[in-house]
Formats: structure tokens, C-alpha cells, sequence
């Protein structure tokens, strides 16, 4: 608890070119800050190197006249310039703004000019290129920073342009004759100026930007050093894009609040070998990194020795039940722990050290879910893989699984200092110094953020008996059914979807008393499935009808409803006798399903559901490619999970 | 940090007298039985400067950079390199006089990763003895680390970090020829005769291939002669061209000069009136 209190006092007072201040103060040169592979080796700067170069870009802005209250805007990579020129902002009480480097020019343009950025630090000759494609509408902006010389030769003789290492002169120049300068402008801020902005993707109209104080930062990286028990020198590696708020609550907050090293790889086609160098200790990612990483091990293996095959597969069976146990409290017979403590240094160990995992104490997957297939595979095998949840507007990531509580189907607990609650209609409600301040110029939106202190995350969720969040989906995709409880198809049908037999699903419930589903089975697998056991069939709607693979579907199906909430569990569902197509308008082009086309379209399928019925018969259409359009009678049967 | 790199030490820390790359070659002649490949052609390249040398098919652009660097030797003519006769020197020597090249058909070991196959170039350049490399001692491993570190530095200016430990057969056509680059590079070439660095390379190999070629020669001062086919690249960033037709000189001079060249355009469209 005292750390707590300490931290707490702490980040009251600071702001985040203060935390990089007394870090080199108190770390000197003993400790890492950052390192960046260069020249096939890893470079390093110590915490005096970070500060004396924040110093040294904060003074060559000045001497560009950058004033308190300006904003600066970055098109940067992640790089060790980023986090100087990001801070060095900060250090003269500006505000920054990341924006991706691979917008387009008029976006960039538009973004730029909206916050009358004066100078703008971008990556290389691709971002400068983009900028004087459309200068004339960035009047405001009088300097151009570039990082990366490479191919700028023929722009060298262009005023409107400098090199990332000419500001650095500039600065010392400025620095020689205004020595207090920099180190005054530091002492002036207060912890509430707004420190970072951060453009949110909007669905409708122009991208919000939500602004996050020094104080949201650095009370988000207190949490965090807290609940993940983070200490100096562990490593970050930076590979999220610096626009995205992973990133920022990282660099900008946590790696100064804790003092660990952040380190940059070396292009961005070298990741994967430069991860592996690392050996980060912790990592936020989204759950596409560990699906490709899970996919690619199993490509490896496949192509493995036998020895190592039949280990390999040995051991993730062994890991499962041994994870399925301890997560359910229950006593592991000794043989096993035995063969589990052979296979950690014969398979487990070897296999995350190949893969840079080896010295993560937590690693977390972000975003939409990740199939429960892939999270139970990492945690298999000993990866320490937690889900968790956040937005920008609350300053990042607030919702982690605890350590040996991993439930797949949440995103686990608060961090400490942070208040979460359901609203009446089941919205995710937040407190925490972290909470932003409001987006930009949008005092209509930042009323709406907010309710009586608490921010509004859009999301629908409940908080199950353990005190873990469950997100269900976005509000306005939620659907109530007959006793008005809250239900997400999207949730259901995402967990469907991970079956590998299911190709498609589509639920219903809406003002009806319980969850039905329209299931389309996966041809390919299926089919797989069906001739390894000699069950015969002709097309898709053959097979889609056959007893045996009804049995299966029910399985995966039980299998889902057992991860689900009560009042989102699955009843009855049908086996589709097609596959939904958007030659035959029920999904879009870009393959979601239309959910109100297809309820109109089944309507007396999805009426036999709820009325009781074993089967129904049915006419269906199918367009041929040619553009006939054909008609199918079959009877389908209705099956009930219980 | 990428603000200060892409800038080759070997190439910004070199002295000018260093820089001395002044081939003079007089009246020519290689043939092959019969055959004469190259015609009493002379050719005189200046220090910084970016010649071309251009042609239609089997014009004898290959035999002639060939010559140069010692692997066919002519019946007749000389070749003086920095005031030295090098008309009868074998290949070796003349990578120590300062001559670097690259192949039409791509030359390295496809075995070896991108990292031996330049590191193979430093060798000329390695002073230590055979007993001392295998005692390793200090000042072998000092050497050593200069060694891999001019070698990094042209990595970075070549942008091949993600290939530096991939072995090079399993390298795309274009990588290739930029490896080659780097090899001749490694060797500090005082000349860098290139052989069609762009053949089989897309837009974008090609632009990169240009910008290297451009920083290498414009702000460095590297000399070189670029034999290509490609005539918008060949305009566009040569100083002077030389165009050569069944082994003959046809012209010589800058690119707007060549271009208005009547005798070229015949050889490279034909005979309009031949035609009618």
C-alpha cells in the first residue's frame, strides 16, 4: 500500500519531462533508458544520454520559437528521435500529436492544420514528399523536421526543411546562449497541461482527438508499475505505431514512471529477429501477433523432426490439462507434475526462447478477442498470456486478468486507483486520474464522454461473480431479448467462429426469450472430418444434414455456451443447408453478415426455432453463377442444446 | 539513432587523394578469332565523374568493362588507371589498384549468408598475418571489429538489415544485385564499374538502386561506369555517355548531346529510310 501512497504522491506533482529529470538524476548513467538497434548491434543510451538529448531538441524548438501552449506535430516510426522530440515538446509546455505514417497527404494536411502545428517532425523523405505535395494548405507550418537523411540530398538547399541532426546543433547553439532556458520551461509545467493528444478513429465524420494530461499519464503508468509490478530496466519493446495509445501510455508514461529500458528495433522488417534479441519482459499487443505467432510455430513443428513432433504435441496436451487444472484449483496428480516439469525444460522453455518469449513475467492481448484456441495454446506451453482492456479516452489500459486467474472469456480487474462500474442500460463505466480531458476543440463530444465524472467507454459488459468485466460488444450493437437483458450476436458469433467446423453464424434473440443461432459448417474441414470417419456425402447440403456432424456442431456449440454468460447461452440452433453468400445479398461485400436481410429471409426457420418444432421443411433459392436462379426443398432439423 | 546514419565512414572520411579515379583507355582492340568485339574504341573517365557506357545487344559494352578489369586481355591498346598501365594486370591485382565492379549475371556465393559474402571483399583490406588470426589476438580482433563495422555501415547505407544473415541464393533477383553493391563497396573502390545494376528489377528496386547510385557518386564524388540498357535511368543520371555500335565508338558526351545524336538514333531505331 505504501507504494501506492508514494506513487500517489508523486504523480500529483510531476510531469512527464520532470519524471525523465529525476530519472537521470537518479539513475545517471548507471541504468539503460533506451536502446535501438543500429549497425547489427544494440545501442544504448543511458537516462542522462535521454534527458541531455530532450534538452538539446527542446532547445533547438525554442530556438525555432516553439511557446508554451503550441502543439507539434509527429509523423515518426518508433525510434529514439520519437520519444526525444515527443518530450522535448512536453519540456517546453507544447502539446503533440502522433499521426500515422501511412496516411495520405490530405489527411495529414487536415489533421496538421486543424491544431496550427508550427512545426511539424516527420520521419523521412516519403512523409517530406507528402508535405510539399500539399504545402499550400499548410500555411501555418514553418519548419519541417525530418529524422532520416536518407534520400534527401536533393532537398538540402529547401528553407522549409532541417535534419533532425541540425536541430540538434541549433539546440546546443541556443543552449550555449540561453543556458537556464530549457530546465526553466521544464520547472514551469503543471502536472494538468494537456501533454499528449490522440486522434480516435471516428465511424462518422472527422476523427476525434482526445487529449490526456501529464497527470492521466503518469497516474496510468503508477498503475500500472503497480499492478504489473514493473521494475527499472525491464524491457519494452516498441513495435505499436507511436499514433496508437499502447505506444504513448508506454513511452510517454510507464517507461518513465518505472524506469524501464524501451528499445526500438532496427527496421521495421527486423522485428521479429530484434524480439527475439530482447526478450521483452511485458508487452500489450493486439490478438492478431499471437495468432500468426501460434500459426507460424505449428508450420515450424509440422516440418520438424519426428522426436520433436511428437514432443511438441505431447507437451501442449500435458500444458493444457495442467492449465485447465490449476486455473479450476484443482490438485495435479504427481506423475503428471513430473512429465510437466520434464517437458518445461525439454519443450516449453526451448520453444519460448526460440520465439524471444522466454522472459516474460506477463504478456497481454488487446483488442478484439482472441480465440480461445491460441491463448490456451501460449499458456500451454507457459506463457504467461492475460487478456485486458482499455480505450484512449481513459488514458489507456485499465482492465488486466490477474495472475492465475485467466478466464478466457474476460478481460479481468481494475488496476489499483481505478473504479469500474455498469451503468443501468450495462455500460462500462470508468474512474481514474487517467480519464482524458476532453477531445480538442469539442466541447459538445466531451459532455457526452461523460457521466457525473465517470467516462462512458460505449462498451456493454457485466461484471461476473469473481469481480471480472466481460465485454460484450459495442452498445449500440447490443440486443435485448424478452426479459430485457443485454446480449451481443457479435460476442456469441465471434466465439462460434472460432470452431474450425464453423464457417458462419448468425444469432437471434431479440425480444424473444432465448438465444437461437443460424449456423453455417465449414466445407473444407467438415469434409475433412466427414472422410476420416467414412461418413459419406454428396454437397454441402448433404453433409450439412447428416446426424453425425449435427453431433458435432452440438459439441462446439456446448463448448461455447459453457464460456458463456446464462442469459447469452445458445438453445437451439440450425445447420444452414448453403452457405450465405453475397452474391445472394445476405452478407456485404466485405463479408459481414446482414443481419436483418437474413432474419427477414429465415423468417419461418427462426420462427420454428422458438416454436417448438424437431424440423421444418423449406424452399429455398440459390442463384446460380450464371444468374439462374434455382430452388431447393429439404427439411431441416432443429436441435436443442440442453 | 537514423539521424545519423546511412553515411558510410569509408565514404565520408575518405581522403580526396583517395578519390583519384582517372582511366585512360587507348584505342582498343579485342577480338575473339574473327570476331572483333571491341573496335580501336577510346574511353577517357575523370574523377567523380558517372560515365555510361550504352549500346545495342552484343555492341561489345561487357567485353569492354571486361577488359578493364582484367578478365579478357586486349590484342591491342592500353589502359592506364592513375597514370599506371594496367592493360595486362590479372582481376586480383586490380581490385588492390582500385578497381570494383558488379556482374550482369549475378556473381556472389549463394551459399554464403549477405554478412560473408561482403565480408569476403574486406580481405584485401585485412592486414593482420595467418599466425596471428589464429591466435586471435587483440589487435586481430580490433581489425576484425573495423572490419564489421564499415561492413554495417554499408549494410545501413544499402538499407539490407533484414538480410544480412539470410544466405543469398534464397535472395530475390533484385536484393541480389544490391548485395553485389554492397560487396564492390566493401572493397573501397577508387572506380565502380557496374554491369547492368538494374536488369530484372521493378519500379521500386530501381528507384532505390538510383538514390544509392545518385548519394554514392553526387555527394561522395565515387567514380563510376554504368553499362545499361535502360535509357530513361542512363539519361537521367549520367554525366557523360559513350555509345558504343558493333564494337565501335559511335558518340560521345553529355545526355542531351547524345540524344540529339543522329548516328545513335539510327543505331538504336534503325534506318528510316533503309525501310521505305
Amino acid at each position: 500500500m505504501d507504494k501506492t501512497a508514494a506513487h500517489k504522491t508523486k504523480r500529483h506533482q510531476v510531469t512527464l519531462p520532470r519524471l525523465l529529470a529525476q530519472n537521470a538524476a537518479n539513475y545517471g548513467d548507471a541504468k539503460t533508458a533506451i536502446r535501438e538497434k543500429a549497425y547489427g548491434i544494440w545501442q544504448k543510451y543511458t537516462w542522462n544520454d535521454y534527458f541531455s538529448y530532450v534538452c538539446k531538441t527542446a532547445a533547438g524548438f525554442a530556438a525555432l520559437n516553439m511557446k508554451r501552449g503550441d502543439n507539434l506535430c509527429l509523423i515518426v516510426n518508433n525510434s529514439p528521435e520519437w520519444l526525444f522530440t515527443e518530450l522535448a515538446a512536453h519540456a517546453l509546455g507544447a502539446t503533440s500529436l502522433n499521426l500515422f505514417t501511412s496516411s495520405i497527404a490530405d489527411e495529414l494536411a487536415f489533421s496538421i492544420g486543424r491544431i496550427h502545428s508550427p512545426i511539424v517532425v516527420v520521419q523521412d523523405q516519403e512523409q517530406v514528399d507528402k508535405l510539399i505535395e500539399v504545402k499550400d494548405k499548410l500555411t501555418q507550418v514553418q519548419k519541417v523536421i525530418y529524422i532520416d537523411p536518407t534520400g534527401m540530398t536533393s532537398y538540402e538547399d529547401d528553407p522549409w526543411l532541417t535534419s533532425y541532426a541540425s536541430l540538434l546543433e541549433i539546440g546546443e547553439k541556443y543552449m550555449a546562449e540561453h543556458p537556464e532556458y530549457v530546465e526553466g520551461e521544464i520547472s514551469k509545467g503543471r502536472p494538468q497541461d494537456i501533454a499528449v493528444m490522440i486522434q480516435t478513429s471516428g465511424t462518422t465524420g472527422v476523427p476525434k482527438m482526445a487529449m490526456l494530461s501529464h497527470r492521466n499519464l503518469t497516474t496510468m503508468a503508477a498503475q500500472w508499475v503497480e499492478a504489473a509490478n514493473i521494475q527499472p530496466e525491464e524491457n519494452w519493446i516498441s513495435m505499436s505505431p507511436p499514433a496508437w495509445i499502447v505506444d504513448q501510455m508506454w513511452g510517454m508514461g510507464v517507461a518513465l514512471g518505472s524506469a524501464m529500458t524501451m528499445n526500438f528495433p532496427e527496421t521495421p522488417e527486423t522485428v521479429l529477429e530484434d524480439f527475439r534479441d530482447i526478450g521483452p519482459s511485458i508487452l500489450i499487443t493486439a490478438s492478431r501477433f499471437w495468432e500468426d505467432m501460434a500459426s507460424r510455430i505449428r508450420v515450424k513443428i509440422s516440418d520438424a523432426t519426428w522426436v520433436k513432433r511428437k514432443l511438441f504435441y505431447m507437451g501442449e496436451k500435458v500444458g493444457r490439462s495442467v492449465v485447465e487444472k490449476k486455473l479450476h484449483k484443482e490438485s495435479i496428480p504427481w506423475p503428471t507434475k513430473v512429465l510437466y516439469r520434464f517437458l518445461k525444460a525439454a519443450v516449453y522453455n526451448p520453444l519460448l526462447d526460440r520465439l524471444g518469449c522466454a522472459r516474460f513475467h506477463s504478456a497481454f492481448t488487446g483488442g478484439h478477442p482472441i480465440s480461445p484456441d491460441v491463448i490456451g495454446f501460449f499458456r500451454a506451453i507457459g506463457l504467461n498470456l492475460k487478456q485486458c482492456y482499455g480505450l484512449t479516452e481513459s488514458g489507456g489500459i485499465f482492465q488486466i486478468q490477474p495472475d492465475g486467474e485467466v478466464k478466457l472469456e474476460t478481460v479481468g480487474r481494475p488496476l489499483p486507483l481505478t473504479e469500474v462500474k455498469l451503468a443501468d442500460d450495462q455500460e462500462v463505466l470508468v474512474k481514474s486520474d487517467a480519464n482524458f480531458c476532453g477531445y480538442y476543440n469539442d466541447y459538445q463530444s466531451t459532455e457526452a464522454a461523460f457521466e457525473n465524472g465517470w467516462l462512458k467507454t460505449g462498451d456493454a459488459g457485466y461484471i461476473d461473480d469473481d469481480g471480472h468485466l466481460l465485454i460484450i460488444g459495442r452498445k449500440e450493437d447490443i440486443i435485448r431479448n424478452k426479459s430485457g437483458d443485454a446480449f451481443s450476436p457479435d460476442f456469441i458469433e465471434t466465439r462460434l467462429k472460432f470452431s474450425p467446423y464453423i464457417k458462419e453464424a448468425v444469432t437471434f434473440g431479440e425480444a424473444r426469450p432465448y438465444i437461437t443461432a443460424m449456423i453455417n459448417i465449414d466445407l473444407g474441414n467438415v469434409g475433412n472430418w466427414a472422410e476420416e470417419r467414412m461418413i459419406p456425402y454428396t454437397t454441402y447440403m448433404d453433409l450439412s444434414q447428416q446426424k453425425a456432424v449435427e453431433d458435432l456442431i452440438l459439441e462446439e456449440v456446448w463448448e461455447v455456451n459453457r464460456q458463456l454468460p446464462d442469459v447469452m447461452k445458445i438453445k437451439k440452433f440450425v445447420l444452414l443447408y448453403k452457405l450465405l453468400d453475397a452474391d445472394d445479398d445476405e452478407l456485404t461485400r466485405t463479408g459481414k453478415v446482414r443481419r436483418r436481410f437474413v432474419y427477414g429471409l429465415y423468417i419461418k426457420i427462426i420462427e420454428a426455432m422458438y416454436g417448438g418444432l424437431t424440423s421444418v421443411p423449406v424452399t429455398g433459392k440459390i442463384r446460380y453463377r450464371d444468374g439462374r436462379i434455382g430452388e431447393i426443398e429439404t427439411t431441416i432439423n432443429i436441435i436443442s442444446v440442453d | 539513432m537514423k539521424a545519423f546514419r546511412s553515411r558510410p565512414s569509408i565514404m565520408i572520411n575518405r581522403p580526396e587523394e583517395d578519390k583519384e579515379a582517372e582511366l585512360d583507355i587507348r584505342n582498343l582492340r579485342l577480338s575473339f578469332g574473327g570476331v572483333v568485339a571491341v573496335r580501336d574504341v577510346d574511353l577517357a573517365v575523370h574523377t567523380g565523374e558517372l560515365t555510361a557506357v550504352i549500346g545495342p545487344n552484343g555492341a561489345g559494352k561487357t567485353s569492354l568493362l571486361n577488359c578493364i578489369t582484367g578478365f579478357y586481355h586486349p590484342q591491342q591498346g592500353q589502359i592506364i588507371f592513375n597514370g599506371k598501365d594496367i592493360t595486362n594486370l590479372h582481376t586480383h591485382q586490380l581490385v588492390g589498384v582500385g578497381i570494383g565492379r558488379t556482374f550482369q549475371n549475378i556473381e556472389l556465393f549463394p551459399g554464403m549468408t549477405v554478412l560473408a559474402n561482403m565480408t569476403l571483399a574486406r580481405h584485401i583490406h585485412c592486414h593482420y598475418s595467418f599466425w596471428k588470426s589464429c591466435l586471435f589476438l587483440p589487435e586481430v580482433r580490433e581489425e576484425e571489429i573495423r572490419h564489421r563495422q564499415i561492413l554495417e555501415e554499408i549494410i545501413d547505407f544499402l538499407e539490407m538489415q533484414s538480410i544480412r544473415k539470410q544466405t543469398v541464393g534464397s535472395l530475390p533477383y533484385g536484393m541480389m544485385k544490391r548485395v553485389e553493391l554492397g560487396r564492390a563497396l566493401a572493397l573501397e573502390p577508387r572506380l565502380l564499374i557496374l554491369d547492368e545494376p538494374f536488369a530484372g528489377m521493378n519500379l521500386e528496386e530501381k528507384e532505390d538502386m538510383v538514390r544509392f547510385l545518385l548519394e554514392l557518386n553526387g555527394r561522395w564524388g565515387l567514380t563510376m561506369i554504368l553499362v545499361e540498357h535502360d535509357m530513361s535511368i542512363v539519361m537521367s543520371i549520367a554525366r557523360r555517355i559513350m555509345v558504343l555500335n558493333f564494337g565501335e565508338k559511335l558518340g560521345e558526351g553529355n545526355p542531351d548531346e547524345i540524344s540529339a545524336n543522329p548516328e545513335v538514333i539510327k543505331a538504336y531505331l534503325g534506318d528510316a529510310q533503309a525501310l521505305e
